[in-house]
């Protein structure tokens, strides 16, 4: 994967929804080669910060840059074709269509070509030429694949396969699109522990090979096993930034932890 | 003073829109169900209503009393029981129940036109048709009637549902169905209550507006079908707004004779006036994108896959014996017309060219995913413009030129399909097509003289019948090129992706929204190609072949028939069409057979095509079908192990089980 800077940020973001502020003037940032977790008990806005990261949801206030370029405006295809790739907490896969084919669709859409080159690859797939490196986009395939251990399952139509393996398909979709910021929405829900450890690995090793991983997680002893930074919220504002040892002994995050769930951090 | 006789006069057909709107609100408030069918229903109520009167000699008041509390609840109960209630079991797809409405529209129609004809009645008005004259203005009794009934009746239905235990429980099922049934509400018969109250709106619609029109099965229909603005007005939720808008559409239409425009701006004005609802149908629909509110068309659960459901892709390819011999049968099918006598080769030629059409349907519902029920609208521009282009220039390019005219239409309407999806893009596109027909088809301004030829190429007149079935069978062949590239490779998979999941396919970069206008302005071109060789089969362009009601939501039934994702499907269905209309004599005739298919599509999803490529796999390997015996009808008990309370329960179940199967 191309050494890139992987660097989204999200500035002084403030979402309003009628009168409730999901997000209250919330600033993080990602690195590469590092994993980045967002946790905070339910209603921290958390997702709501995650979609405005995605694009999904824009911003009243503040703005989202992708290695400096401002990129709030720009639809989540669009942020997607910047090289900013998810995965989501209710899966969204293709279910008609087969693993490898769900990870294809992810490999070919890493393009920088305007929008008049891309209707022009379109018009081009109708008289049947097909643009773009076909060989290049099934190697990547193929490679991911073997790094999340889906080859048993690659020809099978993803609708008739476990939620934990369409995990897998999602985040292989994802990585297949090269991707220089990798935003990961409650991956680990539905999994059982041996598929959480499996995660873990494939996640460090995506990480190693220069991807900013950016994920929001539940799950808090896999974060804390897993991550290299750790942002927390509550009431949409963010209360801690720091390592995983920083935030196990941030009396703030200990406080609104403690406020809702007691056995949690 | 002029202003105030127009605004009684108006006042009939707004309270008849006002009542239609109404009606479906409800349905579709008790139900989830859009129902299409509400003016084929209205239609079939009129018509018994009639036979009533003036065939069996019943007076007008005992007919009345017998079809709109004997006959119109009885039906809504038996569409509920036996078409919608196994779809709701299933918690099919909003695409399916859809797909359902259109499918008892066509029957009806098919029935109607069976029994009565296309011949225009006039019908008995129920109320009485005297005038009271007040000083300068008339006051028309029927009218007046009208009103009353729409504003009882909308109290009557508020009082129901606010301050009885029904309507509690009807807005406790419309809220949550799942939640409301397990506090032990029986969300089947609120739904069985509400259809048969949304039909007899819809019969009571029906008789009362069927004096004040052209009465045939399709334009009563229609004109009902048209009043769907009202609902879409109201956002599908507020009966006060509804009522309002639909006095308003009313009273408007009928205000606009008050001032008439010199010269050619007449036409328009006129042509707008006759068709405000069309109109008024359109602006909604272009100024709204969702209905607020309601579940199934906000967040991400409509997200998987409109037609997916539709669409089922087969778990199997082929094998290439099998490809080859399938290939050659459909081949042979194909040439075997080349055959036959001068009248059936006649007959046969509507084949290849009703098939292009239904294959531009595959492509934007069955590949990607986007309902469209305008299909008629492009093509019968691809006729109208091919007709006209003709006159300057050889008949190929004009053929090119049409397409291409017809796909920058299908580009235009692309455009509001980026933020529509489901329901909402199904009636968008049938606007379009009613605009389009209303507007374009039916104006004498853009039809007289128009002469469709048959094509010559290099020379070489291709006016006989067998030269210009094998012209079409290489436009068919052309076409089928066309769709394989539209399945396959990238373009293939980004426009499965999206029908999939547009969520998915957005988040790694496939630009969702120029690919939904692409796959339009393609679809639209293919069909207006299919429309030209239509009328160059005709030898003429007729504004009926290409009408919204009689070709488009038919038509869709067909592709969805057939299975919506296959193009082969599509060439059978048209092959379909054609025989069952030449065998009976009667044009419709093909609606009743795919009516019925089309409405009980619950039970065969994925269509006639995936029960037969099924039924094809089991002969290929038998042993699929001893798999999928064994999948349903498992051998090994089941591995877990009940703790004693769960064996208590399940004792519990089955007794209560058993006590339900020996009450019935």
């Amino acid at each position: 994967m191309s050494a890139t800077n992987g660097h989204l940020e999200g500035v002084g973001l403030v979402k309003r929804f009628g009168g409730l502020t999901a997000l209250d003037g919330v600033s993080v940032e990602t690195r590469s080669g590092t994993i980045t977790a967002l946790i905070g008990p339910n209603g921290a806005g958390k997702t709501t910060l995650f979609q405005c990261l995605t694009g999904v949801e824009r911003p009243d206030e503040g703005r989202v840059r992708l290695d400096g370029r401002d990129i709030t405006t720009r639809s989540p295809d669009a942020r997607a074709r910047l090289g900013i790739s998810r995965t989501f907490q209710r899966l969204a896969v293709f279910g008609t269509m087969s693993v490898e084919d769900n990870l294809l669709v992810g490999a070919e859409h890493r393009t920088n070509a305007g929008v008049v080159r891309r209707v022009g690859g379109l018009l081009a797939g109708l008289i049947g030429i097909t643009v773009g490196d076909q060989a290049a986009h099934r190697r990547r395939v193929d490679g991911v694949i073997d790094i999340l251990g889906l080859d048993a399952v690659r020809r099978a139509p993803a609708a008739t396969l476990s939620t934990g393996t369409l995990r897998l398909v999602e985040l292989g979709r994802a990585l297949c699109h090269d991707p220089e910021v990798l935003l990961l929405d409650e991956p680990a829900t539905g999994l059982d522990t041996a598929e959480i450890d499996n995660f873990q690995r494939v996640l460090r090793d995506v990480a190693s090979r220069d991807v900013a991983v950016l994920l929001v997680e539940h799950d808090v002893d896999l974060v804390f096993g897993i991550a290299d930074r750790i942002y927390a919220m509550a009431a949409g504002q963010l209360i801690a930034e720091g390592t995983p040892e920083e935030i196990r002994a941030s009396s703030a995050v200990r406080e609104a932890y403690l406020d809702i769930e007691p056995a949690a951090g | 003073m002029l202003a105030l006789n127009y605004a009684f006069a108006g006042l009939a057909l707004g309270a008849v829109a006002a009542l239609s709107g109404v009606g479906l609100i409800i349905t579709y408030r008790a139900t989830g169900v859009f129902n299409i069918a509400q003016g084929a229903i209205a239609m079939m109520a009129a018509y018994v209503f009639l036979a009533a009167v003036q065939d069996w000699h019943w007076p007008k008041a005992v007919a009345a009393v017998v079809v709109l509390l004997g006959f119109a609840p009885a039906f809504g109960v038996l569409v509920q029981r036996l078409v919608f209630r196994p779809l709701q079991r299933r918690d099919a797809s909003a695409a399916e129940s859809l797909v359902a409405t259109i499918g008892l529209t066509a029957l009806l129609i098919g029935i109607a036109y069976e029994i009565w004809g296309l011949q225009a009645q006039s019908p008995p008005s129920l109320l009485p048709q005297g005038v009271w004259q007040v000083g300068s203005l008339t006051i028309h009794m029927d009218a007046t009637g009208d009103l009353a009934i729409v504003i009882v009746g909308t109290v009557l239905l508020g009082v129901i549902t606010r301050r009885t235990a029904l309507g509690t429980s009807i807005r406790a099922v419309v809220d949550r169905r799942d939640l409301a049934q397990l506090s032990g509400i029986d969300a089947d018969r609120v739904a069985a209550i509400g259809w048969a109250t949304g039909v007899m709106i819809a019969a009571l619609t029906g008789i009362l507006i069927a004096p004040e029109i052209q009465f045939t099965p399709f334009e009563l229909t229609l004109v009902v079908l048209e009043t769907f603005a009202v609902p879409v007005i109201a956002g599908l939720t507020n009966v006060p707004v509804a009522i309002i808008a639909g006095l308003a559409l009313g009273i408007g239409s009928s205000e606009m004779s008050l001032w008439s425009p010199a010269g050619a701006a007449l036409s328009i004005w006129d042509a707008l006036q006759a068709n405000l609802p069309v109109v008024a149908l359109l602006a909604a629909l272009l100024a709204r994108n969702r209905f607020a509110g309601i579940r199934a068309d906000s967040g991400d659960s409509s997200d998987a896959g409109t037609t997916t459901s539709l669409a089922r892709r087969r778990s199997t390819e082929f094998g290439v014996r099998w490809r080859v011999g399938i290939y050659t049968a459909a081949t042979l099918a194909l040439v075997s017309p080349l055959l036959f006598s001068d009248t059936n080769l006649r007959q046969a030629q509507q084949v290849p060219a009703l098939a292009v059409i239904f294959v531009s349907i595959v492509a934007v519902t069955g590949y990607s995913g986007q309902i469209s029920l305008g299909q008629a609208g492009y093509a019968g521009l691809g006729a109208l413009l091919f007709g006209r282009f003709s006159t300057g220039a050889p008949e190929l390019v004009a053929l090119l030129g049409a397409a291409i005219a017809a796909g920058l239409v299908g580009f235009l309407t692309g455009y509001p399909a980026i933020r529509r999806r489901g329901l909402f893009l199904a009636l968008t596109t049938f606007a379009v097509g009613a605009f389009v027909s209303r507007f374009v088809f039916q104006q004498p301004y853009f039809t007289n003289g128009l002469q469709v030829l048959r094509p010559s190429v290099l020379g070489l007149s291709l006016s006989g019948d067998r030269a210009f079935y094998c012209f079409e069978l290489v436009v068919l062949g052309l076409v089928f090129l066309i769709m394989t590239n539209l399945r396959s490779g990238m373009i293939g998979r980004s426009l499965v992706a999206m029908r999939d999941s547009e969520t998915g396919a957005g988040s790694v970069g496939v630009d969702v929204r120029t690919l939904k206008v692409f796959i339009f302005t393609v679809s639209a071109a293919i069909a207006g190609i299919g429309g030209a060789l239509l009328a160059q089969q005709g030898g003429a362009f007729s504004a009926d072949s290409f009408d919204p009601l009689a070709s488009s939501i038919p038509w869709f039934a067909v592709v969805v028939v057939f299975g919506a994702d296959s193009a082969a499907g599509a060439v059978l269905g048209a092959a379909l069409v054609v025989l069952v209309n030449s065998l009976t004599a009667n044009p419709d005739a093909y609606q009743i057979v795919i009516g019925v298919f089309a409405t009980f599509i619950g039970l065969l999803p994925g269509g006639v095509s995936d029960a037969a490529r099924r039924l094809v796999d089991w002969l290929a390997h038998p042993a699929a079908l001893v798999r999928r015996y064994e999948a349903v009808h498992p051998t090994t008990p089941s591995r877990h192990t009940l703790t004693a309370r769960g064996e208590q329960a399940r004792a519990t179940i089955q007794a209560r089980r058993g006590v339900k199967a020996t009450a019935r």
